[in-house]
């Protein structure tokens, strides 16, 4: 437990949560990637949390993104004839990625970072309270 | 008077542990398999108080008793922001009243009260 180690936890929940924030986005962007049926599809993307902790009493200290965990590259197979990408039968892969649950996943990832905000704040008013100690 | 400021710096510091225990509960919300910590120091100061040879008191923190998720994560957000402000206004409280115990050392050394 660091002087004010409230704020490194909180900055690294605010990290964690921009982090599937811009994941989120990619994915949306990526949603209506188009490839060959004889290559991948766009993956989408999500970011692993863990928690960390403060050696050497093993006090929570955080939370980092171990890792971005891709999901599946088989996509969905589907006709689309004009598109240049298309094989001699007119298909092309495209990416098996739920709007829905992309939105959902953006809505808890800005819940997060709010929440995170907030609890900033919090630890700030409380260690300003603490500088005024003897004055 | 020695005794009320050694109270207030004991709870200051079981605060402070506090307020990064819910940090660290809302920083990890979403992390699979996370389970919430809390602190308690109230009891154990409560109790070292009361003993009549006076006592040692200690910060514990735990796990959450609070039944976990889906994806077996047991932290209520809402709870945490709760207990986020009611940790920042303890605080200030706190440290409110050491000030005042230190304007009445300082008045009684020959200073002033205010």
């Amino acid at each position: 437990m660091s002087l004010f180690g409230a704020f490194n936890i909180s900055a690294s929940g605010i990290d964690a949560a921009q982090t599937w924030i811009n994941t989120t986005a990619g994915n949306i962007a990526n949603a209506n990637d188009v490839a060959p049926v004889s290559g991948k599809a766009y993956q989408a993307q999500t970011p692993v949390y863990t928690p960390t902790t403060s050696l050497p009493d093993g006090s929570g200290d955080g939370v980092a993104v171990a890792g971005i965990d891709l999901g599946d590259s088989t996509g969905i197979v589907e006709s689309d004839p004009t598109s240049p990408l298309a094989n001699s039968q007119g298909l092309v892969r495209v990416p098996d990625v739920s709007m829905g649950q992309q939105l959902v996943n953006l809505v808890q990832a800005q819940n997060d970072y709010q929440a995170n905000t907030a609890a900033l704040e919090r630890a700030k008013t409380a260690y300003q309270a603490a500088l005024t100690l003897g004055q | 008077m020695d005794q009320i400021l050694n109270v207030l710096q004991f709870a200051l510091d079981g605060l402070s542990q506090q307020q990064q225990v819910v940090a660290n509960n809302l920083a990890n919300a979403d992390t699979p398999g996370f389970t919430a910590q809390q602190v308690n120091f109230e009891s154990s100061l409560q109790q070292a108080l009361a003993s009549p040879n006076g006592g040692q008191a200690t910060v514990t923190v735990t796990d959450s008793p609070d039944a976990p998720g889906s994806n077996g994560n047991n932290v209520d957000t809402g709870n945490q922001l709760v207990a986020a402000d009611q940790t920042t206004l303890q605080y200030q409280t706190t440290v409110e009243m050491l000030n005042a115990q230190y304007r009445l050392i300082q008045g009684a050394a020959g200073g002033s009260f205010s």
